[in-house]
């Protein structure tokens, strides 16, 4: 325990609410009663806390804490309060995943790679490092930090796999198997990159030495011999370089001319081809300019680049995976279904058939497409439809793999499964990635085709005009032109500043896929919302109360036995007005609770009988109440009433809350020119709210939208005005073919694993600021790209110039080249695009107070022009 | 300077050898995790 925080979590540090948990062993584990007085008692946010907190004193683990502060000052997040499922880890023992995921090693023992959930500081890898010395049957265990892999090795003969994730379950970490081995593979690419990158560096570091002794005045009469002896050697090296190293560019430049756009790799291909072939035809004749070390340096620097370029766009790739694998993989099979011998299985997701029964709890999500056949509850199509709130579900009713069912026990009769599902269909559909993609015009690309055509040209030109002056320095000057004109700081100008900016953004919680859209964002024009989730905090809460607020405190015990969000949402907000101390000290006695899907909750509070729910379940509402619930319905909020003893006393208006930072947010991007447009599933009248409250034009403002009138709009915006950019947020399934077909498709916090795969950008960090933050990002990013791409460009002009005129020497090439080269690449690390320090201050300044005070007034003067 | 037609020869096969290191060190995933290696040597080994 190093902070002496009395407000944070003595585990976690997030800042403790609501009811603390205090030191102590508590839950009943018995043991030790060390500290209680002596020292303060630590403080904790939750039982679970608590619970890791002593596991880790008693493991002799308390290092912890002092550790964990070194990696990183992370602000800590809110995990999700999911407990690991002794059912979910049995599927590690099964020998169909181990055939998958694991093999077999020379010495007996088994290999596996997992990822691992919940993985963020020094402190993590320390404890699962130290896996092998506590845990029996563990040989070793490695991981990874940045990407959360664990490589462990265990005896199979001692432990089983899933004795070893239930070890990391009791600290918190989530083991997860790896779909498919997507970041192995990249892994692979970024390594025979890296080698390559390797040989040419080490190849021109040997060439510079040699021909430094041609620059020095090596004599090829006096020394001939020697002389003769380093054009050879710096020849066959250089070839080394091309095989390793060139053969990338020509690779590229020959797909590139193939598809009718020329890519930058063209004229370095052809640079590279023609210095070499001179340089190399000099040597076998013995006569003429030798240009080795130019070429050599050339490949190597513009390798890196593109080293960098992969590692940058691997790492945004491997954070996709991350979350895909977080997905849903075990499903409860109802074997003998209303038969004497009824039971239930737990079986691997994609096992289940159709005609199969399962069981989904509340809380679990679907797995398949299939028909209820027993139970009644809430569901929660957020995922597929966005639309927010709860449906009800009652037996016959068709429901769709990846919703979430809410209140109670269902059984569902599978009708489909894997890529038959909705959710199946539609990502094959993504998967063709051919379809809707909105082109990228590069702007370096377009330079590079009018770049080739001046060199080409220019070479031209210059080899006419030498042919009348003077032929025998035709051949000399045209390639000491192209060699001059070797675009060694142009190439690098674009991808070495995209690939700062994209790690800078990853810091941030910013995973840019694709590094070719900052562009692309730094012209946007049209920005498209989806509501839920980024405009709004994505889950339910209260929004205003009218009535006796003594009756709603009544009801926190009986709403905390559901698992309704509405209920979640009253339990919440009572817990932030009310008065801590009261509602530790005196508890409530619930009796006879009954929860009704669709309607609401009731039973026996403290001997009087209690209810909340939906005021269509209540008679005889008190008319102010009635009005007060009439005028919320309208801005799209669900209003609850609260009864006692049979009389209806308070309503609670229970929505989704805009995040108070959004309305600052959006005002600026406003500022900027950027047209705003809000698309979503949700209910017409609701998004028509939400749309008035963030002053969004009518037109622009479309609700109810199926996934296919997302993907319509967009179009739509695209067609009518050519030069729009447009770039759509969103998170949901439903939103996964619009984010394709916007030339940007951005998905945010908690996004589903279709919007991950249509999306070009995805943001991990919560809110609407990341998204400012992107595009001021992307703005200055591309300010350093076209601060580069003039420095080069008239770098290029200049020595072209030259060269033409006969004026450069194969010495001061040299100098020059290295010098623009190292100027790009300064001028590209120095940027500070997605800085921390400049992001984190404007938080702090505006943040919680300007925002929250905006929102209020936004609602008063809402409900004061409704009411007038 | 006849002494250069057996040190350049030489040289080149120490950076040979050394290219071959590092082709080894990669393949074996050394320059995968730039991240937790820096972390680890915090850590005290004894028990």
């Amino acid at each position: 325990m190093t902070e002496a925080n009395a407000n944070s979590c003595a585990h976690c540090g997030l800042p403790v609410t609501g009811n603390p948990v205090f030191g102590g062993d508590g839950g009943g584990s018995g043991g030790e009663e060390h500290g209680d007085e002596t020292s303060p008692s630590p403080v904790f946010c939750c039982v679970g806390c608590r619970a890791v907190y002593h596991t880790l004193q008693e493991a002799g683990l308390d290092d912890f804490y002092s550790l964990r502060q070194s990696w990183q000052s992370a602000q800590p997040r809110p995990v999700d309060t999911e407990v690991l499922d002794p059912d979910d880890v049995g599927i590690f023992d099964s020998s169909g995943f181990l055939g998958e995921h694991a093999d077999v090693q020379s010495d007996g023992t088994m290999r596996a790679v997992l990822y691992l959930e919940g993985v963020h500081c020094a402190g993590c890898v320390w404890l699962v490092e130290r896996m092998p010395r506590l845990l029996d049957g563990v040989v070793d265990a490695r991981l990874e930090l940045a990407r959360g892999r664990m490589t462990v090795c265990w005896d199979p003969d001692v432990i089983e796999l899933s004795e070893v994730a239930r070890w990391l379950g009791q600290f918190g970490f989530e083991a997860h198997p790896l779909r498919t081995d997507n970041m192995g593979r990249r892994s692979r690419d970024a390594q025979s990159m890296l080698i390559r990158v390797g040989i040419c560096w080490a190849v021109a570091a040997n060439v510079m030495l040699m021909t430094i002794a041609l620059y020095a005045g090596l004599d090829p009469i006096a020394d001939g011999g020697l002389y003769t002896a380093v054009l050879w050697a710096t020849f066959g090296l250089s070839a080394v370089s091309l095989v390793a190293g060139g053969e990338v560019f020509f690779r590229r430049a020959l797909a590139s001319f193939k598809s009718g756009r020329p890519s930058m790799d063209v004229p370095v291909s052809v640079g590279i081809l023609v210095g070499w072939g001179h340089s190399g035809w000099a040597t076998i004749t013995g006569s003429g300019e030798v240009w080795f070390d130019s070429i050599v340096i050339l490949i190597a620097a513009l390798l890196t680049a593109r080293y960098l370029q992969i590692r940058g766009n691997g790492l945004a790739a491997d954070a996709a995976d991350r979350l895909v694998a977080l997905l849903p993989r075990m499903a409860r099979r109802v074997v003998g279904f209303e038969t004497a011998e009824q039971r239930v299985e737990t079986v691997a997701a994609h096992t289940v058939e159709v005609g199969d029964r399962l069981h989904v709890l509340a809380g679990d999500v679907v797995p398949a497409d299939g028909r209820v056949i027993s139970g009644r509850t809430d569901i929660s199509r957020a995922v597929l439809t966005g639309e927010s709130l709860p449906e009800s579900i009652d037996c016959g009713d068709y429901v769709e793999a990846g919703t979430t069912n809410l209140a109670s026990p269902i059984v569902v009769e599978v009708e489909a499964t894997g890529d038959e599902t909705r959710v199946g269909r539609l990502m094959e559909w993504l998967e063709d990635r051919n379809i809707h993609r909105a082109p990228i015009v590069q702007r370096a690309d377009r330079l590079s085709v009018v770049f080739i055509t001046v060199v080409l040209v220019a070479s031209v030109l210059t080899a006419v005009a030498w042919s009348f002056i003077d032929p025998t320095r035709v051949v000399a000057n045209v390639v000491a032109l192209l060699v001059i004109a070797c675009p060694c700081a142009l190439g690098m100008a674009t991808p070495l500043a995209l690939t700062v900016g994209v790690g800078q953004a990853a810091r941030r919680g910013i995973h840019i896929k694709n590094d070719e859209v900052i562009e692309a964002l730094d012209g946007v024009t049209d920005l498209v919302f989806d509501k839920t989730g980024t405009l709004t905090q994505g889950s339910c809460a209260v929004v205003d109360t009218v009535g006796d607020l003594e009756a709603i405190y009544r009801v926190r015990e009986l709403e905390k036995r559901s698992n309704h969000p509405f209920a979640e949402a009253v339990v919440r907000w009572i817990d932030e007005t009310v008065d801590p101390a009261r509602g530790a000290s005196d508890i409530d006695r619930v009796e006879d609770v009954e929860e009704i899907p669709g309607a609401g909750i009731r039973g026996i509070v403290d001997g009087r009988s209690v209810a909340v729910g939906r005021l269509s379940w209540f008679e005889g509402l008190p008319k102010p109440i009635d009005e007060w619930a009439r005028l919320h319905a309208e801005r799209g909020l669900t209003p609850v009433g609260v009864s006692i003893d049979g009389r209806v006393r308070a309503a609670l208006a229970i929505g989704d809350r805009l995040r108070p930072e959004a309305f600052s947010i959006l005002e600026t991007l406003r500022k900027q020119g950027i047209r705003l447009h809000l698309l979503s599933g949700d209910h017409r009248r609701v998004v028509a709210a939400t749309g008035r409250q963030l002053v969004i034009p009518d037109e622009r403002v479309v609700g109810d939208a199926t996934p296919e009138d997302k993907l319509a709009y967009i179009e739509s915006l695209r067609e009518r005005n050519a030069g729009a950019v447009v770039a759509m947020v969103g998170d949901g399934v439903n939103d996964a073919p619009a984010l394709q077909a916007a030339h940007v498709g951005i998905a945010v916090h908690g996004g589903t694993e279709a919007s991950l795969v249509a999306a070009d950008i995805f943001i991990v960090a919560d809110g609407v600021r990341p998204i400012a933050e992107l595009l001021d990002g992307a703005k200055r990013t591309m300010a350093v790209v076209h601060r580069n791409l003039a420095g080069s460009g008239i770098y290029n002009f200049a020595g072209i110039s030259l060269a033409a005129l006969g004026f450069i020497t194969p010495l001061l090439a040299a100098i020059l080249m290295p010098i623009s080269s190292l100027a790009v690449v300064a001028s590209s690390l120095l940027q500070n695009s997605f800085g921390a320090d400049r992001a984190s201050a404007e938080q702090d300044a505006f943040g919680q107070h300007a925002g929250a005070h905006q929102e209020s007034a936004h609602n008063a003067s809402f409900i004061e022009q409704r009411v007038s | 300077m006849t002494v250069l037609y057996l040190l350049v020869p030489l040289a080149l096969f120490f950076a040979a050898a050394a290219v071959a290191t590092f082709i080894w060190a990669v393949r074996s995933g050394q320059f995968d995790d730039l991240e937790t290696p820096a972390v680890r040597v915090l850590f005290d080994d004894d028990e």
